[in-house]
Parts: structure tokens; C-alpha cells; sequence
């Protein structure tokens, strides 16, 4: 036994310093990983700082609207994050609505007709939306950039329209109608199970880019021959990537579809898998916080507009013609340009002093 | 023989339709690599411009048609400036200005217009009864247009200067460049026309079943599937995959009901695609 174990502990070992090798002979200098790693502490203090606000928020506000919109932010957030985890494989896909939907129909049907309790359905029906973008992603993984947005439209518009047609299980054009509720009457809980939600879910899915399964997925993106040619099995992490993107958008969906209790295939259609894009285009593709900075954007502003009634669409549209304009890289890109125009100045004496 | 002379006249017109609309859709695409999201919100827009006329200004329908051509052929011209000459070769920075375009039409048609539904006035009362079979002059009167305009967009494309520089350039357009073709002129043409063409096809439509301010979605599925299964760079493609669609479109709902029918097409442009990833006609994008 015991020698055993030892060998094992070695071994893992071993695998450990290959591991850190690998990290060094990555990054140019120590100095920079360091500065970098710092960075990376400043960064989770904020994040760290704004949960906790997050957190207090229904304490001070007991307000039922304004839960009710930071909990919808909160949704979109972790589908918003998720589809850009499927972007970084240099994959444009435009079915994320969809997977949503698929999430949210399938929770929805099972606990109104089956009469499984929730709790069971939300988690298993993210993994079977996992499974079916897998599934799904194995053939399409023969298309490329263009033709595999189209192909995931035409897919995302497809799953919509079998929902119809199976109008007496989905309940078609209506909606279904009488999903469960997971508590009953205020949203407080639902609010801090959402929170909980967007914590895990972006947790696992910066874990999840920043590993070497996700450094491959760049590399993919930048030139899928080059990464073949150096050994990384294109199609498998394509798929991957699809797997973990829809893994949460199954999540998203299923949550919403109790939070909600109706399952309209309105929420699902084209235009909510552009809406979806236009988060992470706004917020900026080449972040990790773009989309989540692009969903509070362009879901606070116009609903802190609402009194505008039909005319807050133009609100979105005006939020989406400046960042088009003014800001090539989105609002994360901006954010980073600021930073560097403040740090100019030190990093230009360190540059002398040298 | 009713069934089959409504099925076949309307596999015709769809068809054309279809056709006119991914045409314009096309031009940009296969010329500037500009995936036009708005080309459908462009279509609605062109049939409310069109029913205004007809309605509000009370116009003969032909003029309004026709005033209608000119007036959404110089908002393509503005669009191509303004927002696709910026971002030329930007795919994520295109599609974000084609949803703002998208949105801000469709908003301003909801509140000018409403939701209810509106019909032009028809461009042609009556019908013809062939044997016991009857048509009405509607249907042959938009077939009609949608031929003509296709013939007519066909030859400006093949016989005329401008037509063969957009050849040129969707072909490749350093070379176009380096032979002396304005690039900027004739993309700005190309988007004039395919706006006009859209917006035809949208006074057609509003005459001959009704106008709404989410009729562009669909059409626009409809065209992207067109365009992405005749592939890149291929015009005459269209008219194959445009006349498969019209008959899928004109033949399945008789066939079964309504939701199948829908999701018919979709479901076998999903499996075409993934058969042939590249497109029917086209080269690699």
C-alpha cells in the first residue's frame, strides 16, 4: 500500500512541476508573472467587494422590482459569460437562445408533467443540454467561422420550431404555463440563489478559460491549423467548448423557467440569441468580465429608463451605436484602455530607470 | 386542380420573392463580406414606406412603388456609408450595427405604425379563371414584377460597367482596386439597389398578404438560408436554392400543419449544410 501511494504522490508531483514548467516557459519574465498574479488579487478583492454588495442589497432595498431586474441580469449573466466561453474557440455561434430554451422546456416539462421536484430537474437538465450541444456540436464542428454562425442559427430557429410543433407537451405558441415555483411568494431566496449562481457559474468558467484545455481553445481560435499541427485535437475541444457553454445556458434556462413558471419560446427566439451576442459584443469578445459588464449595461440602463415605455428599445439600439462607434474593443476594452492611459506614466519611468 | 393551381402559383411567387429579397442581400455580402442583418427590418420598412404613400398620401400604388424604390435605394446608399464603410471587415462591430439598425426600425414602425395589421391596396383586382382553375391578378401581377425586376437585376449585373465591377470585386477586390474600380462607388451602388429590391419585395408582400413590424425576421432566416446554402459568391445559385425554398415553402403546408410545415425548411438547410459545409454553388468564404 504504502509504497504505492508514495509513487502515486510522485508521480502527481512530477505532473505538478511539468505543469509549472509548462506556465513559465509561457509567460517571458517571473517579474510579469508576478505583476500579473497581483493583478489578478486586485481583481478578485473587486469582484470580491461587489458580491458582498450584491449580497446586501435586499437587506437595504426590499424592493420586489428591483430584484426582480438584478435577478434577470444575474440570468443573462451566466448565459452571457457561458457564450463567451464557446467564443473563445474562435466559434461565432448564434443557437445559445436556444440552449437556453432547451434547458428551460426540459425542466419545465418534466416537473409539470412528470412531477419531479425541481431541485433534481434544474442540474440534470443543464447536463442534457450539455449533452444534446455536444451531440450537436460533433457534426457542426465540420463547419467553420461563417457558415457555423449560420448553421447555429438555423439550429437554434429549428429546436424553436419542434417546440411548436410538440404543442401539446410544450405548449406551443402560448407557453407553458404552471412550471412549480421553487419558493413561494418572495423573491429574496430566489435572489440569493441566483447570486450563488453567477458566482459559481463565472468561477468555473474563468477556472475553466485560463486552464490548458482553455489556452488550447485560443490557440484554436487564432489558427486552427497551427494548433492541429502542434497536437491539439481540434474537434474534441471545439465540442468541448460547446458542451461547457451550453452546460450553463441549460442552466440559465432551467433556472428561469422556475423563476418565471411560464416557458414562453418568445424568450428563446432569434432575436434573444442576438440580444445574448450583443451582451458580450458590448461589454467586449477579448474579456472575460466583457459580458458580464455588456448584460448590466444593457439591462439596467434601459430598465432604469422604462419610463420611456415603447420608446426604451431605442435606448439599446443608441447603447449599441456608441460602443460600435466609439469603442472597437467594447466597454471591457475601454475600461483596460483607461487603465493603461493611468499607468502610462509609471511604466514609462520604469522603462528609463531601467 | 383549385389546389393545384394555388399551390403552383404560389411555389411561384414565394420563390420570386424570396429571390428578389436575397439578391440584394447577396450583392453586400458577396462583394464587401457585410453579413446585412438589417436587410430584413429593411424590407418592413420598405412596405410601410410603401403603405404610407399608397394610404396616407393617397398615391396611385404604382407611383408609390416606385417612390418607394427610390426612397429606400438612397437610405442603402446612407446605410453603406455610414455603416458599413466603417467597419469594413469587422464581422462582430457589423452584426452590432445591423441589430442597432434593426432595432431602431422596428421600434419606430411599432410606434408610428402599431402593431395591428395593414395591407396596401392591391395592385390588381379580379383574376383569371384558366379551366376551372382561378388565379387572381394579384398573384400574377407580384410574379410578374419579381421576374421582370430578377431579369433586369440579372442583366445590369452581366451586361452593364457597373454590374461587371461588382462582379470584379466580389471575385477579388485587391485586383478590382489595382484596375482602376472605385470600390467605394459600387459598393454604395450595390447597397442602394439591394435596398430597392427589398423594398419592393416589402410593398409586394404588404399587398399581397399584410404588413407587420416583425415580417423582416422571418424573411431574413428565410434569405440567410438562401444565401448560406447557394454559398459565397454565387448569384446564380439563388435562383436554384430561392425556387427550392418557394417549394418547400408553397408545398409542405398543404401537405401538414402549420408548426411541421415551419420547421420543414429549417431542418433540411440544417442537414444540406452539414452535408456540404461550403455552400451548393459557392467558393470558400
Amino acid at each position: 500500500m504504502k509504497p504505492d501511494n508514495r509513487q502515486r504522490q510522485i508521480k502527481q508531483a512530477d505532473k505538478g512541476s511539468d505543469h509549472m514548467e509548462n506556465d513559465r516557459r509561457a509567460s517571458k519574465a517571473p517579474a510579469s508573472e508576478a505583476k500579473a498574479r497581483g493583478r489578478g488579487y486586485g481583481k478578485g478583492l473587486v469582484l470580491g467587494v461587489l458580491v458582498a454588495i450584491a449580497a446586501l442589497i435586499p437587506l437595504f432595498r426590499d424592493s420586489a422590482y428591483i430584484l426582480h431586474v438584478l435577478i434577470l441580469v444575474f440570468i443573462y449573466t451566466v448565459a452571457s459569460v457561458s457564450l463567451r466561453t464557446i467564443t473563445v474557440s474562435g466559434q461565432f455561434p448564434l443557437a445559445h437562445g436556444a440552449f437556453m430554451g432547451i434547458g428551460a422546456y426540459l425542466t419545465g416539462m418534466t416537473t409539470k408533467w412528470l412531477g419531479w421536484p425541481p431541485w433534481f430537474t434544474i442540474p440534470s437538465a443543464a447536463l442534457v443540454t450539455a449533452a444534446i450541444g455536444m451531440l450537436v456540436g460533433f457534426p457542426f464542428s465540420r463547419l467553420r467561422a461563417l457558415y457555423y454562425a449560420m448553421g447555429s442559427l438555423f439550429f437554434g430557429i429549428g429546436v424553436l420550431r419542434i417546440a411548436y410543433a410538440f404543442g401539446r407537451y410544450t405548449g406551443g405558441y402560448s407557453g407553458l404555463v404552471g412550471v412549480p415555483p421553487l419558493f413561494a411568494g418572495s423573491k429574496v431566496p430566489y435572489y440569493y440563489l441566483f447570486l450563488a449562481m453567477v458566482v459559481f457559474s463565472t468561477a468555473a468558467l474563468y477556472r475553466f478559460e485560463f486552464s490548458r484545455i482553455g489556452t488550447n481553445l485560443k490557440a484554436i481560435a487564432q489558427s486552427h491549423l497551427v494548433a492541429s499541427s502542434v497536437g491539439i485535437n481540434e474537434g474534441f475541444h471545439r465540442i468541448l467548448a460547446v458542451g461547457v457553454g451550453c452546460f450553463f445556458a441549460g442552466l440559465a434556462g432551467a433556472g428561469y423557467a422556475h423563476y418565471n413558471c411560464v416557458v414562453s419560446p418568445g424568450s428563446f427566439d432569434f432575436m434573444a440569441t442576438m440580444w445574448l451576442m450583443m451582451y458580450v459584443l458590448v461589454g467586449g469578445m477579448d474579456s472575460f468580465f466583457g459580458p458580464i459588464i455588456g448584460t448590466f449595461v444593457l439591462i439596467l440602463i434601459p430598465e432604469s429608463l422604462r419610463d420611456l415605455k415603447i420608446y426604451a428599445p431605442f435606448v439599446s439600439a443608441a447603447i449599441l451605436g456608441i460602443v460600435v462607434y466609439l469603442m472597437p474593443k467594447g466597454l471591457a476594452g475601454l475600461f483596460r484602455a483607461l487603465m493603461l492611459w493611468r499607468r502610462g506614466d509609471d511604466r514609462g519611468e520604469a522603462s528609463r530607470a531601467a | 386542380m383549385e389546389l393545384l393551381a394555388t399551390t403552383a402559383t404560389n411555389v411561384l411567387v414565394l420563390s420570386s420573392l424570396y429571390i428578389l429579397v436575397a439578391l440584394g442581400f447577396a450583392f453586400l455580402f458577396n462583394m464587401l463580406g457585410v453579413l446585412n442583418l438589417a436587410h430584413g427590418a429593411i424590407y418592413m420598412v420598405g412596405g410601410y414606406v410603401g403603405f404610407a404613400l399608397a394610404i396616407a398620401f393617397g398615391m396611385n400604388v404604382w407611383l408609390a412603388l416606385l417612390l418607394t424604390t427610390v426612397i429606400m435605394g438612397a437610405f442603402g446608399a446612407v446605410l453603406e456609408r455610414l455603416c458599413f464603410r466603417p467597419f469594413a471587415g469587422d464581422f462582430n462591430r457589423t452584426v452590432m450595427i445591423c441589430v442597432a439598425v434593426t432595432v431602431a426600425l422596428q421600434t419606430a414602425v411599432n410606434i408610428i405604425a402599431g402593431t395591428r395589421t395593414l395591407a396596401l391596396p392591391s395592385f390588381a383586382e379580379g383574376g383569371l379563371h384558366i379551366g376551372i382553375a382561378y388565379v387572381s391578378y394579384e398573384r400574377i401581377v407580384t410574379f410578374g414584377i419579381g421576374a421582370v425586376l430578377l431579369l433586369a437585376t440579372m442583366l445590369f449585373v452581366n451586361r452593364t460597367k457597373w454590374g461587371q465591377q461588382m462582379q470584379a470585386i466580389s471575385q477579388n477586390v485587391e485586383t478590382a482596386v489595382l484596375q482602376g474600380i472605385n470600390v467605394r462607388a459600387i459598393s454604395g451602388i450595390a447597397s442602394a439597389i439591394g435596398c430597392a429590391l427589398a423594398a419592393i419585395a416589402g410593398c409586394l408582400v404588404g399587398a399581397y398578404l399584410n404588413l407587420g413590424p416583425f415580417m423582416g425576421d422571418l424573411m431574413l432566416v428565410k434569405v440567410l438560408m438562401l444565401v448560406i446554402l447557394a454559398g459565397a459568391g454565387s448569384t446564380s445559385g439563388l435562383f436554384i436554392t430561392g425556387f427550392a425554398l418557394g417549394i418547400i415553402d408553397g408545398i409542405v403546408p398543404v401537405l401538414a400543419n402549420g408548426a411541421i410545415s415551419d420547421g420543414a425548411a429549417v431542418i433540411i438547410v440544417v442537414v444540406l449544410l452539414l452535408l456540404k459545409p461550403q455552400g451548393f454553388f459557392g467558393h470558400e468564404a
